[in-house]
């Protein structure tokens, strides 16, 4: 579709002219990803910049303390959201598998990628959180119960998944190994999720989507809801960022690699 | 300040911070990478980037 | 496109096998994965004496009596209640802030011949409705809650009370 990559003619500058060979059309999707992205992204930052200003004040100073809970109840806007990252994450990170395995779809391979650091960190980030909200409210910084065990669990396979696909010199293989590695780690994602409902545990259960009624007021929930939004907002734009730095940087390499054929040739 | 307050500044602290060094190493990733792509591939990059002054 | 569906159908054999591997694993360490038992957990099953486990139900009403012991600590002595049965606990040392009677607690320690649950560690366990402070009240002083008789009402009844005219409750 694209023949944006081929020249019509000489060029002056030697190393404008793309190599017409190795696979364009591998570039020609990643092309258009690029200038699709690149119109998205400011706007996708601005609104999480937008948006988590307004989520993170609201929670911070202006929603009411919890009735037993204090003011440390305040925690749960950042904790929150970044529990949802750390599995809405990983269930985006296994429909990449998905399509890199079966579709061989190189921008998967490059997402994936560039997915599994920023999801380590929402995920570490919630153990943190929970860990600093634990301490003053239940008396303990860590237990070993089933919904803290299946998150940190969670959280080395996010780490597995990002050393394992940078582990091998062939990158084709690596993503291989890391989809193989994400999906057989997505049995966790539901094993999170209802641990606070298959067995007993010191974390409580589900407020947001619980049965019936938000277990919260609305005067806590819409801050939260705000916070969840901004931070995915944040999370979605840190990882299309960073998968237009890869796109580009392969670019980079093949441009260097058929710069350096040429010399050889020449 | 309250140990209470205390565990929810460190909480915002470290998620905030969290984000910001990302989104700042992100930041010099890719303005790095495209400069480097310009270099390479001047007209794919101004192509690709201020389509706003590429009138063709 | 065969080769595409071939591996398409691989994975899904694969994710079938590994999915109810898992559900197996898991049903077969259901008893280990318990953080914590019930008073109706130990009644039915009495635990071996001299083995330390984890107790956990809500503080029984009315069961809190806070004491200093003879060396200067803090002693609470109160009972944990699922309902149906209850333990009585005794506990040398400082309770976490969010205890209450009515409040979720787990406790770790042994049981002892008397049937008493000494405990060493005593964390708190809260439920997951939170609430302003003045909409707890409202709910308080209209009668339709007690925090120390146990759960919040069902939160479709407050979770839209406004805090600022929540003192004499309206029908809702």
């Amino acid at each position: 579709m694209e023949t944006a990559d081929t020249s019509p003619g000489a060029r002056p500058l030697p190393l404008s002219a793309a190599p017409p060979r190795a696979g364009l059309h591998r570039f020609a999707n990643p092309g258009r990803f690029l200038q699709l992205s690149g119109r998205v992204l400011p706007w996708l930052a601005a609104a999480a910049v937008l948006t988590l200003g307004v989520g993170l004040a609201w929670g911070l100073f202006l929603s009411p303390p919890d009735w037993q809970q204090g003011e440390t109840v305040r925690i749960l806007y950042v904790h929150v959201p970044m529990a949802w990252l750390a599995m809405g994450g990983y269930a985006g990170l296994a429909v990449g598998s998905i399509l890199s395995l079966i579709w061989r779809h190189p921008l998967a391979d490059l997402a994936c990628r560039e997915l599994s650091p920023v999801g380590a960190m929402a995920t570490a980030l919630c153990l943190a959180t929970g860990s600093l909200w634990g301490k003053p409210m239940w008396g303990t910084w860590w237990v070993w119960d089933a919904r803290l065990t299946s998150v940190l669990v969670l959280f080395f396979l996010w780490l597995g998944h990002a050393a394992l696909v940078r582990a091998f010199d062939d990158t084709e293989r690596g993503a291989r190994m890391g989809a193989i590695l994400a999906l057989i780690g997505a049995v966790n994602v539901p094993i999170v999720k209802f641990s606070v409902d298959w067995w007993n545990t010191l974390h409580q259960p589900a407020s947001v989507t619980r049965l019936g009624a938000p277990g919260l007021h609305v005067d806590i929930l819409y801050p939260l809801l705000v916070c969840g939004l901004g931070f995915s907002l944040a999370f979605a734009a840190l990882v299309l960022a960073r998968t237009r730095a890869a796109v580009m940087e392969r670019r980079i390499r093949a441009l260097q690699l058929a710069a350096a054929r040429r010399a050889d040739i020449a | 300040m309250s140990l209470h307050w205390i565990h929810v500044t460190v909480s915002y602290a470290l998620v905030v911070g969290g984000f910001l060094i990302l989104a700042i190493a992100t930041t010099f990733r890719h303005a790095a990478a495209k400069r480097r792509l310009a270099q390479l591939d001047p007209r794919a990059a101004r192509r690709g980037q201020d389509r706003a002054q590429d009138t063709a | 496109m065969t080769r595409k569906k071939r591996r398409l159908w691989l994975l899904l054999l694969c994710a079938l096998g590994l999915g109810s591997a898992t559900a197996l694993t898991l049903t077969a360490f259901q008893d280990n994965l318990v953080f914590f038992r019930s008073p109706s957990d130990i009644a039915r099953e009495a635990p071996q004496p001299d083995r330390a486990f984890r107790l956990g139900g809500l503080v029984e009403t009315g069961s809190v009596v806070r004491e200093t012991a003879p060396d200067g600590k803090p002693e609470a002595r109160f009972r944990v209640t699922d309902g149906a049965h209850g333990v009585s606990v005794t506990y040398v040392g400082v309770l976490p802030d969010l205890f209450r009677e009515g409040q979720g607690v787990v406790t770790l320690g042994k049981l002892g011949p008397d049937g008493t649950f000494r405990a060493s560690e005593v964390l708190a366990r809260h439920d997951e409705t939170y609430m302003p402070p003045e909409v707890a009240d409202a709910l308080k002083k209209s009668g339709h809650w007690n925090p120390n008789q146990g759960a919040a009402p069902p939160a479709a009844t407050w979770n839209t009370l406004e805090p600022a005219s929540a003192q004499p409750r309206r029908g809702s």
